[in-house]
């Protein structure tokens, strides 16, 4: 099913098989080289560089740095917003476009497909442009609630500034992805098997359970750990939706670094952020790779 | 199974209104002159915030940075990675699968964090503040769609022909630019556009390597947008998104759930 396993495991065809092996190799070498010092120049070395850089104190290696930051209480009160916000939103956007993907799977006709349209609407649009979509949609005196107040409703309070602003954004930028990878892996489950249970009496949720939840387990936690991963390292939306306080990590850093003028403490930020993706990062890496196994 | 459309409607009805009900705001305040609470829609419409915006120096300048590095960062990430791309599809060689797999592993570092590590080494360098460490930095957000796009491209294109034309005699290079670069041609070029246009929104690292002195659109909106005239943020966003949004209708076909998948490793 995966096209990457094909794609990188799968023997190499075509007119490459003319050209001798060791020549081969060579050319093959010589051209990935620049892309992958990129990776080595611009992802490996700055990263392990700042690791090593929040532990080297005036006169000694210690952690005193990782110290300071685990015992500081908006530091903290920041780190713990960033998860929350990461866990919520990400699980939000994977409930709703598994919600629109079952639709999509058991429906067909002209509202199906204006729906599937709609929801991959977030493909096409940047995070700046939908932040500050929201912000004059949602914002006070916005066009939803004079919506709202076109029918009667008057009570609204805005989400901007509070952390419900950039929960929205986050849900709203995730949704095709899940869509496109749920509805995919859902259409792999034929009609005959979801009559055959319901003809033994099964249930909707019993059927959604047992029958349409482990088809797409992989594509659910492959696109959680995507997802999640992502809202760790946004800044964008945060910083034009969220509250002042707490701040997202994004947020946090580059006041620390830009504002603050403070790398060292701006760096420890950045290595924790990085150790809690590294654990979502393995998973994931992990679950490609057995998935990829697996179909070899 | 039958079912009454009610349920459909009214998911289609709430989907319409999450989905464009944003963007819609950020058009009508672009045709409004006056739009005062709690009128619904705008009392006086017009363009006069077109004309002030563009021709006003701090919006020009911006947009053209922002031209000419996306031009510079894609076009440099094109160079290098297609062939790349190639390579990773049609060539055997030592690690090839670990270093394409480390091209969608990346994907799992977080963005913001990364460029913090990347901008204290710049600062060093000298590249803080410096176009050319911004070209440097995006090209990075451009190396995803540029591998695994292309990558997907020459892999799906049949050999035979190719081997068809070796057989006659043509050298590889023209095998190559008659036979393979025509049927590559149409993911290479919506790889480009992809790239284009997240290089042309990108905030994080034109943000920590840019700022202050090179100033691109994005980083405008952001200042716009805390403004109080709020057609001046609006007008930008619809002139910069609309162009982007047409172009990027064009590659929707390379965004399936297949191309998604060969990118994330779904």
């Amino acid at each position: 099913m995966s096209d990457l396993a094909q794609m990188s495991a799968g023997a190499v065809r075509g007119p490459a098989k003319r050209t001798g092996h060791g020549t081969q190799a060579m050319a093959g070498l010589a051209l990935v080289a620049l892309p992958m010092a990129m990776l080595l120049g611009l992802i490996l070395w700055p990263t392990m560089r700042m690791i090593g850089a929040t532990v080297t104190l005036e006169d000694r290696i210690g952690a005193d740095r990782y110290v300071a930051f685990f015992g500081d209480a908006y530091s903290m009160a920041n780190l713990r917003f960033t998860l929350e916000m990461s866990l919520i939103s990400a699980l939000t956007a994977l409930a709703l476009s598994f919600g629109i993907a079952l639709y999509l799977r058991f429906s067909a006709g002209r509202i199906a497909t204006m729906i599937h349209a709609l929801s991959l609407f977030p493909l096409f649009v940047p995070s700046i442009i939908i932040s500050y979509a929201l912000v004059r949609f949602l914002g006070p005196n916005g066009l939803f609630q004079l919506l709202l107040e076109q029918i009667g409703i008057t009570q609204y309070r805005t989400p901007y500034l509070t952390p419900v602003g950039p929960f929205l954004a986050f849900v709203w930028e995730n949704l095709p992805l899940p869509v496109l990878v749920l509805s995919a892996g859902l259409t792999q489950v034929s009609d005959h098997a979801v009559e055959a249970a319901r003809d033994l009496g099964a249930r909707p949720l019993r059927i959604l359970w047992e029958i349409l939840l482990p088809q797409t387990r992989r594509s659910l936690l492959i696109a959680f750990a995507l997802i999640f991963l992502g809202i760790l390292g946004a800044y964008t939306v945060p910083y034009m939706l969220g509250p002042a306080a707490p701040e997202m990590m994004g947020v946090y850093m580059q006041r620390t670094l830009g504002n603050l003028q403070d790398p060292d403490s701006a760096q420890v930020q950045a290595v924790v952020l990085m150790a809690i993706a590294s654990v979502v990062g393995g998973f994931y890496i992990a679950t490609m790779l057995k998935s990829q196994g697996a179909e070899r | 199974m039958k079912r009454s459309p009610i349920g459909g409607l009214l998911i289609l009805g709430s989907m319409a209104l999450a989905m464009i009900g944003p963007i819609a705001t950020v058009i009508l305040w672009a045709f409004a002159i006056k739009w005062r609470y709690p009128h619904l829609l705008p009392t006086e419409w017009g363009m006069k915030y077109w004309f002030a915006m563009l021709g006003r120096e701090t919006v020009i300048t911006p947009v053209l940075t922002s031209l000419a590095l996306t031009s510079i960062s894609t076009t440099a990430a094109a160079v290098i990675c297609w062939p790349a791309a190639y390579a990773f599809a049609r060539l055997k060689f030592p690690g090839r699968q670990v270093m394409l797999f480390s091209f969608i592993a990346a994907q799992a570092v977080p963005k913001f964090a990364l460029y913090v590590s990347i901008a204290v080494v710049f600062l060093r360098l000298g590249l803080v503040g410096n176009f050319w460490g911004v070209v440097v930095v995006q090209m990075l957000s451009a190396v995803l769609f540029m591998i695994w796009i292309p990558t997907a491209a020459f892999r799906g294109i049949p050999p035979a022909l190719e081997e068809a034309a070796f057989d006659l005699g043509a050298s590889r290079l023209r095998v190559f630019v008659q036979i393979t670069l025509p049927q590559a041609l149409p993911a290479l070029a919506a790889s480009y556009v992809l790239a284009f246009v997240s290089i042309l929104f990108e905030v994080d690292g034109a943000l920590l390597i840019g700022a202050p002195t090179v100033t691109t659109m994005p980083l405008l909106l952001m200042s716009l947008s805390a403004q109080i005239i709020v057609q001046e943020a609006a007008v930008l966003c619809v002139l910069i998104w609309v162009p982007c949004f047409i172009v990027l209708l064009l590659t929707r076909r390379f965004m399936t759930a297949k191309g998604i998948a060969q990118g994330f490793g779904v």
